[in-house]
Order: structure tokens, then C-alpha cells, then sequence
């Protein structure tokens, strides 16, 4: 009995892990397949073929260098500006005293019911008359502006378990509040900023629906962008969408390697509290 | 408070008042509502500029009748409401949003709980499965639809070739190319995409139950289904009206997976509201009556969300500090 047991909440397991990563694999093994059986009608569910065509075909067929340039510059920049912005805003509302803090959190997290695209139009009209549509700055904008309230979300876990005391003991020696922000609570939030900067990372470097607004010109085309434009096509070169796709989902999962545990405990506290 | 002059002591140096002023101020600003003020301003700055005047100027817009971006347009009061408001395209687009909303919040939540109740329970690999179900989340939108395309083409599909070879077929299906089974399709594409957000989160609810309740219930003779429904249901109950609520909001505004699937079509079948508004805007040049139905529908998410929080989730979310 307890071995059918056993064995069922084995196979459980398995089944929803299935469902999660098998597709991806499913790309990982077509990725390396030659053209011909990439395309045959009948499926080979493991190669029998091997080709690393399809990855050099990434740098000799199409711009992928700019488009990984530019998506990598526009996600580093808003991780870095995110970062700044919404710790020193976390630690605003979740560990100092004034009137509006509640207030002003509540109107942070109601951004949520904002949607996105009703900033899509009056942004669009802004940055074509500031000149910078079709820039990697618009992107850069837009994209700390949609990540910034889950941002500090996300933070509330990490910020409110430091105790008090520590700051206080800071402070009778003599040490100013920006001392204390930035040589003693910071760094004992490291883990959380770390999940953040995750965050902030995936968001941008995935978005497509701004990019596809306000990027014109294929130079300034981030990684999603330049990859769409091959999915549209009218024939589809499935052999360089299989292994852009490889290409594009490592940096996330890197990250996620490293940085995975610390993201989940600020997505799920955010939730459970 | 600014020192008049004839308080300065005769033969000071000019520079110490500045300092001592400096100093004063710097003492001021480390003090609290200060202190919290300075911090919060510079996202509070960012957040006015970039979501409160788009919002302002979408209210302009929608008054106007901008065709294309950097035209001018004329004053025509209401008529952008009353035109939307009386189209069958916008109404049709509503219920379409509605039932998209509906679907995948089905999808991603039932998804999340069945996923949460599968890797909760013990066994080896536990830190491993628990973490890596993150997967398709991680994946970019534009990886999901190369994926899906790849997978339900008629001709090169996996899906297809799988169902013709156990007999559930007899003749390949066009699973984009057909109104109904599009939107399904579109809709099991994107909740694929979400479901393990919510499984995580639904999962560390259940981690929150203390063990021995579920073991008294065992004991008392409660069978697995029992525990479900009386212990473990109930104690996750709050997360999971959370869960729905962010769900419902996100689904509402997806936009991606669809234009990059089915660009709205076919025969209009996926056209939800963020999908009809790029559409009008941007291809149609219909800038101000896009605008206006973007309103229409933060009026509309703006009262969905006052309703669902005002029945379903109690007070507090906001437990700042402490």
C-alpha cells in the first residue's frame, strides 16, 4: 500500500514537472537538429541528426549581436535604476514614520489595476515630441515605470525583518541616517536587492509590447523584437527561432540559478502575509 | 528660519554661518517625516511623470481627434465615448475580455492549486522540484509563441502528429487558425506561462499549515479528499483570493502571447481590449478613440478592483513597517 502510495506521488511530481519544462527541452533538442528533420512532418524525439548551424546562424544571418547588445544595456540600466529608486523608497514606507506613508503605499499598489496599456498611447505622443522614440531610453523609462510596485512589494519581506534595534544602536554611536542606510541596513538586505535586481532583469529583458511600440528602426531592436520579426514572416525559419529562443531564456536562468531562492521568498511572503 | 543680519557676531568667519546652517539642515532633513519624504520623492517624481501625466493626457486625447501621432486634432467634446460606447466592436471586445479574463484565471489558479498540492508533499528532490517549476515563467513571451507555433503547426506539430497517432484525431487541426480553438489555445499558451508564479505562491500558503493539524485530521480517519476541502482549502483561503485578484488583473492586460499568436484574429476571436487598442492606435491611426478606450478600460479594471477588494480581502494588506 504505501509502495502504490509512494509510487503515485512520484509519478504526481513528475506530471507537473513535465508539464513545466518538457516544452523547453522539446526546443533544446530541435535547436541542434539539420533543417530536414527540423521540418519533417514526423517528429524525431531525439536527434538524429547534430548541427550547431543554427546557433552560427545567429552571428552570419541575422543582427542578434545589437539585438543582445541592446537588450542587455536596457536591462542592466533599469536594473540599476529600479534598485536605487525602490530601496530608498521601500525604506521610506515600510521604516520611517510620516503622515501619507499608508496613504502613499496604497497608491503605489494600485498601479496595479493600472494597465499598461493606457500608458502605451500618451507615452508614445512624449517621447516622439521629446525626441527619444526609437531609443533604448524610452525603453528604459517605461520599463522602471511598470516594474517599480512590484518592486517594492517585493521588498517588504527583507525590509521589515531587520530589527529596529540595530539602526537605533547605529545611531547613538553617532552615526547619520545615510550611514546607516547605506553601510548597515543595505547590505543586511542584500539577499532581497539581489531578488529584486532579478526581477527587474527578467522584466526587461522579456518585454516585448513597449519595445514593439516605440523601437522602429532595426539598430535599436532589443532580442524579442528582432526574434518577432521572424515569427511573422510568411515562411518561418524555424531553425534560427529554435535556437535564438536557447539563447535568450540562458541569461534568465542563470540568474534564477543564483538568485532563485531569495526571489521566491520575496514573492511568496509578499503573498502569504 | 533665516537669521537676520544683525544677529552676526562681529569678526565670525563669513563661511561658518553657511556651515552651521548646512549642518542644521542636514540635522533637520535626518529627521523623520523629512527623512521619509527625501526618500520616497525620487520614485514618487518618476511615478508622476510617467503614470499620472499619461494619465492626464489620455483624458486630453480623448477629447480630441487625433488620427496619427503629431497630428493636431480638434476639440470634439464627447463624441470619442458615445461613438465607442455605442460600437458593437467595443462591447463584442468586452465580453471577449471577460471570458479571456475568466479562462485563464481558471486555468492559471486550478493550475497553480494542482501544481502547489503536487509538489507539496514529501519525497526526494523536493528543493529541486520546487524551484525549477519556475521554468516557463522565466521564458520570454516571444519564446512562448515561437514554441507554440512550432508545436500546434498542422504540418511540423508535435501536438498534432500526437493526437493522429493515438486515433484522438483522424485529420490535423489548424489550432490557430479556428476562432474557438484559437482563443483556447492562446489561452492554455499563456496560462502555461503563469501557472508556477501562483503555485509558488500558493505552495508556500500550504507551508504555512501547521503539520500536526493535517495529521489530526489523518488520525481522526479524514481521507486525503476530506483534509482538502476542511483543512487545507480553508487555512489558504485569503492567498488564493489574492492569487485570483492579481491573476484577473494581469490577464486583463496580457498582450503579447495574443498579437504574437493570432494578432487578434481570427475573425476577430482573440481581440481583447490591449490587443483592440494597439490595433486602433497603431495600425488603424485612430490615436484619441484608442485613447478613450483605454480609459474605458481603467474605468473598468478601477471598479472590478474597488469590488473585489472591498468583498474579498480583508483590511491591512498594507502592514508597512513594524
Amino acid at each position: 500500500m504505501t509502495a502504490v502510495k509512494a509510487a503515485g506521488r512520484y509519478l504526481s511530481v513528475a506530471v507537473v514537472l513535465s508539464v513545466a519544462v518538457l516544452p523547453t527541452f522539446w526546443v533544446l533538442i530541435n535547436s541542434v537538429k539539420t533543417l530536414p528533420e527540423l521540418v519533417s512532418p514526423v517528429p524525431t524525439f531525439w536527434p538524429h541528426t547534430f548541427t550547431l548551424q543554427h546557433y552560427t546562424d545567429l552571428f552570419t544571418q541575422i543582427p542578434f549581436v545589437t539585438y543582445f547588445r541592446n537588450s542587455m544595456v536596457v536591462a542592466l540600466v533599469v536594473t540599476a535604476i529600479t534598485l536605487v529608486l525602490s530601496s530608498l523608497a521601500a525604506y521610506s514606507l515600510y521604516r520611517c514614520r510620516y503622515p501619507g506613508r499608508q496613504w502613499l503605499f496604497e497608491a503605489f499598489m494600485s498601479s496595479y489595476i493600472f494597465p499598461r496599456v493606457l500608458l502605451l498611447i500618451p507615452l508614445y505622443v512624449a517621447f516622439t515630441r521629446l525626441r527619444i522614440i526609437d531609443t533604448l531610453t524610452a525603453l528604459v523609462i517605461v520599463y522602471v515605470t511598470t516594474i517599480a510596485p512590484f518592486s517594492i512589494w517585493m521588498l517588504h519581506a527583507f525590509f521589515t525583518e531587520v530589527p529596529l534595534e540595530l539602526e537605533d544602536a547605529a545611531m547613538v554611536d553617532g552615526a547619520g541616517r545615510f550611514q546607516v542606510l547605506a553601510k548597515i541596513f543595505l547590505p543586511l538586505t542584500a539577499t532581497g536587492l539581489t531578488a529584486l535586481g532579478l526581477y527587474a532583469f527578467l522584466m526587461s529583458w522579456t518585454e516585448y509590447f513597449f519595445a514593439l511600440t516605440f523601437i522602429i528602426s532595426d539598430p535599436h531592436k532589443t532580442l524579442p523584437l528582432g526574434m518577432a520579426q521572424f515569427l511573422q514572416e510568411y515562411s518561418i525559419d524555424w531553425g534560427l527561432l529554435m535556437s535564438s529562443s536557447v539563447v535568450i531564456a540562458i541569461p534568465p536562468i542563470i540568474l534564477f540559478a543564483v538568485a532563485g531562492r531569495w526571489f521566491i521568498k520575496g514573492l511568496t511572503a509578499g503573498a502569504i502575509r | 528660519m533665516i537669521p537676520s543680519r544683525e544677529a552676526h557676531a562681529p569678526g565670525r568667519a563669513p563661511g561658518r554661518d553657511f556651515r552651521e546652517r548646512l549642518g542644521r539642515a542636514s540635522a533637520l532633513i535626518q529627521k523623520d517625516p523629512y527623512f521619509g519624504y527625501l526618500l520616497v520623492l525620487p520614485l514618487v517624481v518618476w511615478t508622476l511623470l510617467t503614470v499620472v501625466y499619461p494619465l492626464l493626457d489620455a483624458m486630453r486625447l480623448s477629447l480630441l481627434n487625433v488620427g496619427y501621432v503629431g497630428a493636431a486634432g480638434k476639440f470634439v467634446g464627447l463624441a470619442n465615448y458615445a461613438k465607442i460606447l455605442t460600437s458593437s466592436t467595443f462591447w463584442h471586445t468586452a465580453e471577449l475580455t471577460v471570458l479571456w479574463t475568466v479562462l485563464n484565471v481558471a486555468l492559471q489558479v486550478g493550475g497553480g492549486l494542482i501544481a502547489a498540492l503536487v509538489l507539496n508533499q514529501d519525497y526526494w528532490g523536493k528543493e529541486f522540484a520546487r524551484t525549477w517549476i519556475i521554468l516557463p515563467w522565466l521564458l520570454p513571451s516571444i519564446v512562448l509563441a515561437t514554441m507554440a507555433k512550432w508545436m500546434l503547426d498542422p504540418t511540423l506539430g508535435v501536438v498534432n502528429y500526437l493526437l493522429l497517432r493515438a486515433g484522438v484525431l483522424h485529420a490535423p487541426v489548424s489550432f490557430l487558425g479556428r476562432p474557438a480553438l484559437a482563443f483556447v489555445s492562446a489561452s492554455v499558451v499563456n496560462a502555461w506561462h503563469w501557472f508556477p508564479l501562483f503555485a509558488l505562491m500558493i505552495l508556500a500558503a500550504l507551508q504555512t499549515i501547521p503539520g500536526e493539524v493535517s495529521e489530526a485530521a489523518e488520525v481522526d480517519g479524514a481521507n486525503y479528499w476530506q483534509r482538502l476541502v476542511y483543512v487545507e482549502l480553508p487555512s489558504i483561503g485569503q492567498v488564493l483570493y489574492v492569487i485570483t485578484f492579481i491573476s484577473s488583473l494581469w490577464a486583463a492586460n496580457i498582450f503579447d502571447v495574443i498579437w504574437l499568436l493570432t494578432r487578434g484574429g481570427p475573425a476577430d476571436a482573440t481581440n481583447t481590449f490591449p490587443v483592440l487598442i494597439y490595433y486602433r492606435a497603431f495600425q488603424e491611426f485612430r490615436i484619441s478613440e484608442a485613447s478613450t478606450i483605454s480609459l474605458a478600460l481603467f474605468v473598468m479594471l478601477l471598479l472590478y478592483g474597488v469590488w473585489y477588494m472591498r468583498r474579498f480581502m480583508r483590511e491591512g494588506i498594507a502592514e508597512g513597517g513594524s
